[in-house]
């Protein structure tokens, strides 16, 4: 690797572990989430600091170039990410559903129950009004 | 003095009704509500119809959220004291007593604790306790004997702070990051029973991923967060 790329990529490391420190200080980041990009940060200062390791993991798996090792690398791992997220979304969107219908539903039945009371009270008021 | 003892319940049909039976007859001077939390089972259908004290999530919130909940009904309802109770009867109701007498010395946080007095023994499961109490002593200074009890008692000042929050769950990481912010904790000995029914939520893959999680958070995470004090009204 270059001393370019490897300063580009410490920097870069840096910055994304002060940015998720910094939202997580604002309460605007759960920590459940927060574990995971503090783990990429830290692997992506591992790599820039000690690019032997890098270099070695490319030479195991008969690669050209560290680039492409470090490209391929992070390639997976954010796309095992994204389906992970993927499947968070749907189980989320599915929550909110349910839940909205729990609420309407909740909403209904309670409509519901004062009108058949109403309609109770009505009816036997009309049937004295009759009867007399 | 009002105390309220917080029941979360995921599929818990099996230990429900001898948990709140128990705290019903011999225990009436502590107000209870159960939280169901989105269980598949007859949980909620059970609590209902036997007239218990209920909040029925319906979607499954996790642990963090069900708790979360009943500590918003007890800051609702202005309750002085709340205590975590587990809906699978680990947990003795006998040694609320004792926990309410030390909170009422003013700590903020009281630990139904199974290492005060007693050695913790030397098996597999302790070693990720040990971890997490080294983890809070590098980082806090302060020695919390039983960090992973889930037995613990709040007052009204951590009701509120709790109840309003975000990133307060009921573990570990949070007791070591109000420890570092000056919170006052205490721990009374207590015993616990294995679990009597159903399945525990822990297998080997989920308690390394636990384990993972609460280490990066108490050393490292947790010293970044600014705290956001919180009226009692």
């Amino acid at each position: 690797m270059s001393p370019i790329f490897r300063v580009i990529l410490i920097v870069v490391s840096l910055l994304t572990t002060f940015y998720i420190l910094k939202k997580i200080r604002q309460s605007k980041l759960q920590i459940e989430y927060a574990i995971f990009w503090i783990l990429f940060a830290g692997v992506l200062i591992v790599f820039s600091l000690f690019p032997w390791l890098v270099s070695m993991f490319t030479r195991l798996i008969g690669m050209q170039l560290p680039v492409n090792f470090i490209f391929m690398f992070f390639i997976f791992v954010l796309l095992v990410k994204m389906f992970l997220m993927t499947i968070e979304l749907s189980a989320l969107e599915n929550k909110v559903k349910d839940l909205t219908q729990e609420l309407a539903l909740e909403e209904k039945e309670r409509a519901d129950e004062l009108k058949s009371q109403r309609e109770a009270e009505n009816g036997s008021a009309g049937d004295g009004c009759i009867h007399n | 003095m009002r105390c309220l003892v917080i029941i979360p319940a995921y599929n818990e049909e099996e230990n429900i009704v001898r948990v709140v039976e128990n705290l019903q007859t011999n225990y009436p001077m502590y107000d209870y509500v159960v939280i169901n939390d989105g269980s598949s089972d007859d949980t909620a259908r059970i609590c209902r119809k036997r007239g218990y004290e209920l909040v029925d999530l319906p979607v499954n919130l996790g642990l963090a959220g069900a708790f979360q909940t009943g500590l918003k009904y007890a800051y609702r309802k202005g309750y002085d004291y709340a205590i975590q109770f587990d809906a699978d009867g680990q947990h003795r109701a006998e040694y609320i007593g004792p926990m309410l007498e030390k909170i009422k010395e003013g700590y903020d946080i009281v630990i139904g604790s199974r290492f005060v007095t007693e050695k913790k023994p030397h098996s597999m499961r302790m070693i990720g306790s040990r971890l997490i109490a080294v983890a809070t002593r590098l980082t806090t200074g302060k020695k919390v004997k039983d960090p992973t009890s889930g037995m613990r008692m709040f007052n009204k000042k951590m009701i509120a702070e709790f109840a309003l929050n975000l990133n307060y769950g009921p573990e570990p990481d949070t007791i070591s990051y109000l420890l570092k912010q000056g919170a006052t904790i205490a721990e009374v000995q207590v015993q616990m029973d294995e679990r009597i029914a159903g399945e525990s939520y822990l297998n080997v893959t989920k308690s390394m991923m636990y384990m993972l999680r609460m280490l990066l958070s108490i050393l490292f995470i947790q010293n970044f967060r600014k705290r956001r004090e919180v009226k009692v009204r």
